[in-house]
């Protein structure tokens, strides 16, 4: 406290800089430069038009998300509509999980262990190896047809069982596009639940995995799953 | 007893405010609109478990700062931003000699603001573009006065000493006289 109190009166003119400072100096003139302006009303009107928007949107339906937080590949969080689970995440924190979750939604979640319980107890099971097989309803409203049609392909290729991108392209009847489907299940919402870790390159190597810890948190699924790699 | 506004009324009254603060500290026009989404949205949330009569506007600044901290993790975890600067956000306030010469000092400048310490880029933009009292500030930041005033201080005081290395490292060059 002494130590800031001197700071005031050592550099009490820096302070009255802040402040006001006439005539400005060029160094001065370079940060108004900057930042005196601010947005401009066009800007500002377009943006507040845009939040209005946002704001209206809140509650109209809701999602329910909660977090395992000590599971074996870290914390896991798991979001909920009415319909299903929308999303599964264990790379990023907590806020950015739900500002993703909006920008894809537009919907807001909030935090209810109670509503998301089965779906966490699940997942939890599953990641103690106590659980083969999900029976969650999955809610795919928000990704494209071709994202649909690639992630309910390899929701059944079954526990211990492992499929290359160019076979799943295969599967859907879509034999040139494997490297889409490898796209489709980087951008796979709902990883565990929807186990795109079972698809792998063709040469059997691991191909890719966007979850937290890459590729290895990918061959520990899949040796939990009793896949020998 | 007094009963606590209407969460709209809070968001007409202060979302311009906002908004300015985070063109401020945030700088990309569509990661700013996102930023004043995701603040009054977290706000929205918490509003429940707000005492009435709290400071509003500082409890929305502090929102924001937060909403602005998580942005500059992930862009810098992201490694691919290049700080630049976008013409329209420029007042024309000043005329130095060459165009390049002033683009240069331009970016010497903005690198300095976003290689200050968070807390301290915050409350200068807070005190010198916002207007914003140190008590206030102090609210915001979660401190004393004094502390906002040393943050405000130790950020102008970095900031200079970048300035003068820099022009006086180029000292033909004619913007740089006084």
């Amino acid at each position: 406290m002494g130590e800031e109190m001197n700071v005031e009166r050592e550099y009490g003119n820096w302070l009255d800089e802040v402040d006001s400072v006439s005539p400005p100096d060029f160094f001065t003139a370079v940060l108004d430069e900057l930042y005196a302006r601010g947005p401009n009303p066009q800007e500002t009107a377009q943006a507040q038009e845009q939040l209005r928007r946002a704001m209206a949107s809140v509650g109209h339906e809701r999602m329910y998300y909660d977090v395992l937080p000590r599971s074996p590949i870290g914390s896991v969080y798991i979001a909920l509509s009415e319909r299903g689970v929308v999303a599964i995440d264990f790379s990023d924190g907590e806020e950015a999980f739900l500002s993703w979750i909006r920008k894809r939604t537009g919907v807001y979640p909030l935090r209810s262990p109670e509503r998301t319980a089965e779906a966490t107890h699940q997942v939890e099971e599953y990641l103690a190896g106590k659980r083969a097989a999900f029976d969650l309803p999955i809610d795919m409203r928000f990704l494209t047809d071709f994202q649909r049609t690639v992630l309910r392909a390899v929701m059944k290729v079954p526990r211990g069982e492992v499929i290359t991108y160019g076979a799943l392209a295969r599967v859907i009847g879509q034999p040139k596009a494997a490297r889409a489907v490898g796209r489709a299940l980087g951008s796979n919402p709902i990883p565990i639940v929807i186990p795109c870790h079972r698809v792998l390159a063709s040469d059997g190597s691991l191909g890719g995995y966007s979850g937290r810890g890459g590729v290895r948190t990918k061959a520990d699924l899949l040796r939990l799953e009793g896949v020998s790699l | 007893m007094v009963t606590k506004p209407n969460f709209d009324t809070l968001v007409e009254a202060h979302s311009a405010e906002i908004f300015a603060y985070l063109w401020r500290m945030v700088g990309e026009k569509a990661d700013v609109e996102d930023c004043l989404q995701e603040t009054f949205l977290r706000a929205f949330r918490g509003y429940s478990h707000l005492v009435s009569g709290s400071n509003y506007r500082a409890w929305l600044y502090k929102i924001a700062t937060n909403v602005a901290r998580t942005h500059f993790s992930r862009r810098k975890r992201a490694a691919i931003h290049k700080v630049k600067i976008d013409p329209s956000r420029l007042q024309g306030g000043i005329s130095p000699v060459d165009e390049l010469d002033r683009q240069e000092m331009l970016m010497v400048v903005l690198e300095a603001v976003e290689g200050l310490p968070y807390k301290q880029r915050a409350a200068f933009m807070m005190r010198k573009y916002q207007g914003l009292s140190y008590h206030t500030i102090a609210t915001v930041l979660g401190g004393t006065e004094d502390a906002a005033r040393a943050n405000v201080y130790q950020a102008l005081k970095k900031l200079r000493a970048q300035f003068v290395t820099v022009t006086e490292g180029s000292r033909e060059k004619p913007w740089a006289k006084r």
